[in-house]
């Protein structure tokens, strides 16, 4: 179709505190196993989005740098063509989609995923006693054996669709979703509105709109995966000087 | 060269056909051993199906270990099998004669033990089922052929059928023999599989020509299998020190070089199993070695060359992950152990005649070379994963679980008892093979000397 | 075949190992599943979203939880709620945890063995109410009955100041790691009686001492809101962030400019930073005139930069003497003019000499006239009707100490717990637990869960989640205007789940006590307290919600989640500025106390944004939030300064006793820290809970154990950052449960870095 919906986000660095709030939000949202003692100490926490934090300089003129790193929907990605039964692949509309039915847990993906986002289930999850209540009946458990990683909340994007269909009345057209009708959880908790998500097809959109920020940047823009998420650079007055020193 | 007694056609029925009809106590006692080791294996692998993938200590970022470390190493040592038989007939090197079978056997049996390892490393082998039998043909899903997964059973399976094939043909003759010496079920047996097997010389000529025609044919195949293997890693562009053009013929020659150690290994072993001195001689052991010699060289060239590639070209992460591989803890230690034990520790050794020609120090260098093999997979993968991209809070390390470790001993075990399995129910040394380079030898004169020599009709 | 002996065993040989063989598998594992349900083609329920209140935390904010079919499964911020404008804050979303949590307390408990044994037997209701009705009917001392619950604010604090006042029982608010100097210095300083708010959205220049305002620091969704568009507002100029703090805090990690001083040390910074701009006339001179009332400007010289620099302990920063740190800092102050701002609070303010430093941190808004100004200190008003005026200061640590001096001296006999946990938050030093143990001490608590003070309860009677209750609530700090947020109850208790409302019990409680003569506690259910305060509000006819009818007006109340007034701003003139002859009067230098010589440091004990004060700490969610500088979670860590570690031998990892200003020890695990200052050492608290509850119990260490008991001279407050702690190795060590991999995560170069910075 010629005006599909190309979902993107926009990341202004130099707005996010590491908060954490966005990484509790998918968490929810998503049904992501409780991550426990041991999930850290064997290193496979999982967290859909992550704020990795980066140590630069030395006392006193050390820096904590934040960076939140989500599934970069790359339109050129390196973990689809990898896995041999289709269980991740691209979309018309910019996502990479992950079915969890078809992954038979080659763990292929993860290795070809330069940003490191996509996350194996090691063991079955579990939500003891009661607490199976608070699970989204939108999005699917994923057994042991299953790769897993940040859908766009694509559950939130079909739901908008839905919703101004329902209020149409009528089937919509792919131009017809706008803004406002859906907001991944994550964006929606950033407490420093951090993350924008939107159409970049949209000229109109936030995001095709502050993605031409003269701070843009995409991360490891060298391997050519062609991210659908654009970096807005952090700010640091301090910085030149200290290189200047280094 | 050929310095063997000449033995009677039925000494060398006796002798090679000792396995299948004598029960040796020694023979048993090994093959229950090994048994037992894979019996644990198979424990340790139904309680990772039944528990998860969790068991392994794997982790991310270092999403693939032990298992595909082995993976590849077994089928690098399938590559002995046809680089012996299929080169070597071809280019009718005489002192192959006793090597050839037992190095079609060696393929087969790492092939399909190298196969097992992806299914025990997904997990939930089942799933499987939509990746190398598509069977869900109704939604008209097939697998990606873009994957280098979809490539590999491909590769692997088309290697399985035509070395089976291949042992095979040159199984038929030997098959007629023990047919004619056995009895009851296991006569009908062999009957059935020997193809009616007369010795007529139109049997022989379709024999020697269906030999020959799958050597010549199935030399592609063995270049390609390990090739493909190594694009599992060549073409992941996100792990640097993967993503790499040499690896391809670099993954061949290693493979040829831990193959034919491996096979030079298994040989000894043979003769003193089965008593095989009058057959498996010091010339052959000999020649063997000095292929090895070649081939380690050969190798240690692209070893080096992907090192200075990855050096060279000064990306932050590939130097990151180099430098773990060489320094890092504990990886250097290991890295020090895979260069001396796969290169710098056997092969100065054998420029030695007295060592080539030692069945003691041979059986010590090639499994030394197949210690240092095993540890260059293994130090190729996991470094690699471990130090993928700049996203350096992601780094980390891995240390295999009691599990792999089992699983992967039980890989070891499970080869040689197959292979002794084999032996037990076919000849290890192709008899007609022997019997044809007897009838092919004579004893020439020069000077006073009496020299061994072939006397061939071209 | 033949069965045979042979036979027959072989056989069943081969199916017992078939059934061993089996018995690896799991059913499930063999249902073939659809290969082409796409996540895009899940069909799902209606769902519902309705508004009301984070009670996860002393602030509130907005919150809009989506139910389907009776569960709550999603929270998330109400955009249109004023002070959180849709964000919400890492602890927020555990609120479905405390909801589903399995080990909520499903109805009424009795003590059956002895206090703290935790046995209990399972009562009825009506039992359960007549057990404290009989407590509490015909004392002859009401006064004997306490009352402890956390601050409270709106309809239910107007409830039980109603209730308190009618029994003429006591009640004293409870709130771990307190603010008292703050609220004095808003009150004395700021002339305020609320909380003010922080305009950081239009400031230039941010100034903080010791405040995390980003991280658990008064309101840190509301100040995050804010502090977004302060960096990269559409339309304006990105504001500066300087952090003074000892400790490398939150705020510290994202401040431009972070200026580590010693401890205590917060109050002579400002008085140097004021000293500056009143010497080089960065200020408007009529107002340095008033500040100095009564004294010869030059008194402020004694705080010169160039003078105290070394007492400051300020290191050079960027390749800039600390001399002229400050003055570079005064001036940027000055010259942000009313769209500078300077806060202080948490450690700045937990000292000994705590209110001298708040004081000398808030008069520079004063200098330079940022106190009521765009972009400055924000007033708020008092709320919209006076039943929502009522707001519990939390009682300092020195009334506390009294309190509990009247238990243990038997003059009070009933106590009633509600929302606290003082057994564990309390110092132990000052022995609440040991009070607790007299047999002629009635205690009922209204927690849902058996945290250590519930433990010691004769009576249990489990209070609704924030989820399944009503309420409302006068946030503080509000917005800069009026506003009352609404909380109803989203979802109805899990089916076999028996819990009661307090408000409800309390008026209940009432009735029978022959209290219920007039408004609230004549009110039946709390429902109808919030519907009279809500019909005042109706009255009003102005604000976001207007309706002709009042049950329009309820829904329409509860559907926004609240009411506000964003032109209902405050009215009160503008504060007398304080004199700085007063503040220099007060001025001193913290008494920090504790074990000296080798391998002692200055604790700095902070709430991490997970657990904060260790209210949640039972929520798996809270407990496995990463903390985003050491990406530690689950366990309680000691954060050193990665130098100084080595130095003596402490890797990461290994446990170490830090022995406290009381004798008392704890163990901690030790985080290597690149950004901890050489002399000192923070631990989060929040843990060391010993309550059985399966995700908190024993599970880390609670650094208020050691602190002793200092505090502030003229608030009586904790001062829980005054405390100096040695350090031991136990030789214990195992890794530490951490997010990050084992590679410390340095930048490793700048082209490729992915993180990428640009300059000013
Ligand atoms: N309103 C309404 N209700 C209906 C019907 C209707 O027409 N209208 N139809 C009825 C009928 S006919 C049916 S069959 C039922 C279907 O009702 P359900 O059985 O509830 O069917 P699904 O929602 O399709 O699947 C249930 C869950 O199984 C997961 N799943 C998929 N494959 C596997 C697997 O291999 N293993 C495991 N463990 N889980 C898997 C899916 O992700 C999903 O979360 O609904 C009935 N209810
Ligand atoms: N996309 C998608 N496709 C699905 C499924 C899915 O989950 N998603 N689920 C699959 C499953 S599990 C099932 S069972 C099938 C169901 O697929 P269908 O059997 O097609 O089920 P329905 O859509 O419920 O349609 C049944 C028809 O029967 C009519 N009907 C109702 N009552 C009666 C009656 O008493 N007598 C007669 N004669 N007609 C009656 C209804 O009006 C309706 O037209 O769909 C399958 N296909
Ligand atoms: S970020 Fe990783 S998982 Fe996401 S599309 Fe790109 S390569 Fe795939
Ligand atoms: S793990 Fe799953 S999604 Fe990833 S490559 Fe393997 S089958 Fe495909
Ligand atoms: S877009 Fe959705 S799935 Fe992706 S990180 Fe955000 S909340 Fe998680
Ligand atoms: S919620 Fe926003 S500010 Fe907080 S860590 Fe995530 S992106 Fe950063
Ligand atoms: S800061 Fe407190 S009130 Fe606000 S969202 Fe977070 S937990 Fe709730």
């Amino acid at each position: 179709m010629a005006n599909e919906h190309k979902w993107g986000m926009v990341i202004d660095i130099d707005r996010c505190t590491g908060c954490q709030a966005c990484v509790a939000a998918c968490q929810a949202e998503n049904n992501i196993p409780i991550n426990e003692e041991k999930d850290f100490l064997s290193r496979r926490a999982k967290q859909w989005i992550r704020i990795d934090r980066v140590w630069e300089g030395k006392f006193p003129n050390v820096k904590a740098r934040f960076i939140p790193v989500l599934c970069q929907h790359c339109e050129n990605a390196p973990c689809e063509p990898v896995c041999p039964v289709y269980a991740t692949y691209h979309n018309n509309q910019g996502l990479n989609v992950q079915v969890y039915n078809r992954c038979v847990g080659t763990r292929y993906c993860a290795n070809n995923c330069p940003y490191q986002v996509r996350f194996f289930n090691f063991f079955d999850p579990e939500w003891p006693g009661t607490l199976w209540n608070q699970l989204n009946p939108d999005v699917t458990i994923r057994s042991r054996g299953i790769m897993e990683k940040c859908t766009f909340c694509v559950q939130r994007i079909r739901r908008g669709e839905r919703t101004v269909e329902g209020q149409r009345g009528e089937r919509l057209n792919d131009q017809t979703l706008k803004e406002g009708n859906y907001m991944p959880a994550c964006v929606n908790a950033c407490p420093t509105d951090t993350l924008l998500f939107g159409d970049l097809n949209d000229t109109a959109s936030q995001v095709s709109r502050r993605s031409g920020d003269r701070r843009h940047y995409k991360l490891l823009d060298r391997l050519g995966t062609d991210p659908n998420v654009v970096y807005l650079k952090k700010v640091d007055p301090y910085a030149e000087e200290e290189e200047a020193h280094a | 060269m050929h310095e063997g007694k000449v033995l009677a056609y039925k000494r060398i029925n006796r002798d090679l056909l000792s396995g299948l009809f004598e029960n040796q106590l020694r023979y048993w006692a090994i093959v229950m051993f090994l048994g037992l080791v894979v019996l644990v294996a198979v424990v340790a692998a139904g309680f990772m199906v039944n528990r998860g993938v969790g068991v392994t200590g794997l982790n991310r970022p270092v999403f693939w270990g032990f298992f595909i470390t082995n993976f590849v190493f077994w089928i690098g040592i399938s590559h002995a099998g046809v680089m012996l038989s299929a080169i070597l007939r071809l280019s009718k090197a005489e002192w192959r004669r006793p090597a050839t079978r037992a190095a079609e056997v060696l393929t087969i049996f790492s092939l399909m033990t190298a196969v097992l390892m992806p299914f025990i490393h997904t997990g939930r082998p089942w799933r499987l089922m939509y990746w190398v039998f598509p069977y869900d043909f109704q939604r008209g899903i097939w697998p990606d052929i873009r994957s280098p997964l979809v490539w590999d059973p491909s590769a692997v399976n088309t290697y399985l059928i035509s070395s089976i094939l291949f042992v095979f043909i040159a199984l038929i003759p030997d098959l007629a023999v023990i047919r004619d010496r056995s009895s009851g079920i296991r006569r009908i047996a062999y009957s059935v599989l020997s193809l009616g097997w007369r010795g007529t010389p139109r049997q022989w000529k379709l024999q020697a020509i269906a030999g020959i025609l799958l050597s010549a044919l199935i030399l592609p195949v063995f270049v390609s299998v390990h090739s493909i293997v190594s694009w599992d890693f060549g073409m992941a562009v996100s792990v640097s020190s993967w993503h790499s053009t040499i690896f391809a013929p670099y993954f061949v020659i290693g493979a040829v070089h831990s193959g034919v150690s491996g096979v030079v290994t298994v040989m000894i072993l043979m003769r003193w199993l089965f008593r095989w001195e009058e057959y498996v001689r010091k010339e052959h052991i000999d020649a063997l070695a000095r292929l090895l010699i070649v081939i380690a060289i050969a190798w240690f060239y692209f070893f080096a060359m992907e090192f200075i590639f990855g050096i060279y070209g000064q990306e932050g992460d590939e130097l990151a992950t180099r430098t773990l591989q060489i320094f890092g803890e504990p990886w250097g230690w290991w890295f020090l152990t895979f260069i001396i034990t796969a290169f710098f520790f056997p092969v100065p050794l054998w420029l030695f005649r007295n060592v080539r020609r030692s069945f003691l120090l041979m059986t010590i260098t090639t499994i030394s070379v197949n210690i240092g093999m095993w540890l260059e997979r293994f130090l190729i993968i996991v470094p690699g994963l471990a130090r993928k991209q700049i996203f350096t809070q992601s780094w980390h390390t891995y240390a295999p679980s009691p599990i792999e470790i089992a699983i992967v001993v039980g890989t070891f075990a499970l080869v040689l008892m197959l292979f002794l399995l084999f032996a037990k129910v076919f000849p290890l040394i192709p008899i007609f093979d022997i019997k044809e380079g007897q009838v092919l030898k004579d004893e020439i004169k020069i000077g006073r000397r009496k020299v061994p020599a072939v006397i061939r009709e071209e | 075949m033949k069965i045979s002996r042979r036979n027959f065993l072989m056989l069943a040989g081969f199916s017992t190992l078939g059934a061993v063989a089996c018995n690896f598998f799991d059913e499930r594992e063999f249902i073939a599943q659809s290969p082409v349900q796409l996540p895009e083609d899940l069909v799902t329920g209606r769902d519902n979203w309705y508004a009301t209140l984070c009670r996860q935390c002393p602030e509130t904010e907005g919150l809009i939880v989506r139910v389907i079919e009776g569960r709550a499964k999603k929270i998330q911020g109400s955009p249109p709620y004023p002070t959180n404008l849709g964000g919400h804050s890492v602890r927020c979303e555990a609120g479905l945890q405390a909801l589903y949590h399995p080990e909520r307390i499903n109805g009424p408990l009795i003590r059956e063995g002895p206090r703290g044994s935790g046995v209990y037997r399972s009562i009825g209701w009506d039992e359960a109410l007549n057990v404290l009705v009989g407590q509490t009917r015909n004392r002859p001392d009401p006064g004997g009955v306490l009352m402890v619950t956390e601050p409270l604010r709106g309809s239910l604090a107007h409830l039980v100041d109603s209730f308190t006042a009618a029994y003429g029982s006591r009640h004293a608010a409870f709130q771990p790691m307190e603010e008292t100097p703050y609220a004095r210095v808003v009150r004395d300083t700021l002339g305020q009686q609320t909380m003010p708010t922080f305009d950081i959205k239009n400031s230039n220049f941010l100034l903080s001492f010791g405040a995390d305002f980003l991280s658990t620091w008064n309101a840190p969704v509301q100040f995050s809101k804010g502090y977004g568009e302060f960096r990269q507002g559409i339309g304006r100029q990105r504001g500066t962030l300087a952090q003074v703090d000892p400790r490398f805090s939150l705020t510290a990690a994202n401040a431009d400019l972070w200026a580590p001083i010693n401890p205590g040390m917060e109050g002579k910074l400002a008085l140097s930073i004021a000293q500056v701009i009143v010497s080089e006339g960065l200020a408007d001179p009529a107002r340095v005139g008033e500040m100095t009332r009564g004294m010869d400007p030059a008194a402020l010289d004694a705080y010169a930069p160039d003078r105290i620099f070394q007492e400051l302990g300020l290191p050079p920063l960027h390749h800039t003497h600390p001399v002229d740190v400050i003055r570079n800092l005064a001036r940027d102050f000055a010259r942000g003019g009313s769209r500078s701002l300077a806060i202080g609070g948490a450690s700045a303010g937990a000292h000994t000499n705590g209110l001298f430093n708040l004081s000398a941190i808030f008069a520079l808004n004063f200098l330079v006239g940022s106190v009521g100004a765009e972009g400055g200190v924000k007033f708020n008003s008092p709320p919209p009707i006076p039943e929502l005026a009522a707001v519990h200061a939390p009682a300092a640590t020195g009334e506390w100490r009294d309190v509990i001096g009247d238990i243990d001296g038997g003059r009070i006999r009933v106590l009633l717990f509600r929302g606290v946990n003082p057994v564990h938050d309390l110092s132990p030093d000052l022995n609440l637990r040991g009070a607790l143990n007299r047999d002629d001490l009635f205690i009922a608590s209204f927690s849902s869960f058996l945290d250590e003070t519930t433990e010691m309860a004769d009576l249990i009677l489990p209070d609704k989640a924030p989820l399944e209750e009503w309420g409302n609530d006068v946030p503080t700090p509000g917005p800069g205007f009026e506003i009352v947020g609404m909380q109803q109850p989203v979802v109805n208790p899990l089916p076999g789940m028996n819990p009661m409302s307090f408000a409800d019990l309390l008026l209940q409680l009432s009735r029978e006590l022959g209290l219920a003569s007039s408004a609230p506690l004549d009110r039946f259910v709390f429902q109808d307290v919030l519907k009279d305060h809500a019909a005042k509000l109706h009255g009003l006819n102005r604000g976001s919600v207007q309706e002709p009818t009042f049950d329009a007006f309820w829904n329409r109340l509860l559907q926004q989640g609240g009411w506000w007034d964003p032109s209902a701003t405050a009215t009160a003139s503008a504060p007398t500025p304080p004199s700085y002859a007063g503040i220099l009067n007060r001025a001193r230098d913290p008494a920090i106390t504790g074990p000296t010589g080798g391998n002692t440091f200055n604790l700095v004990p902070f709430q991490s944004i997970s657990l904060s004060d260790g209210r949640g700490a039972n929520l798996p969610w809270l407990q496995s939030t990463t903390d985003p500088l050491t990406t530690v979670a689950w366990t309680t860590w000691l954060e050193m300064n990665t130098e100084v570690a080595n130095l003596i031998g402490l890797g990461e990892g290994d446990f170490v006793l830090v022995e406290g200003a009381n004798g008392a020890s704890i163990k901690a695990q030790i985080y290597h820290h690149p950004a901890v200052p050489p002399g000192v050492v923070s631990i989060p608290v929040g843990q060391g809970h010993t309550a059985d509850l399966r995700y908190s119990k024993n599970r880390g260490w609670n650094p208020l154990a050691i602190l002793g008991v200092p505090m502030e001279d003229e608030t009586q407050s904790l001062a829980w950052a005054s405390t100096r702690v040695r350090i031991v190795k136990t030789g214990e060590t195992t890794p530490i449960p951490k997010f990050e991999g084992i590679v410390p995560a340095f930048r490793p170069n700048e082209e490729e870095a992915i993180v990428k910075v640009t300059r000013g």
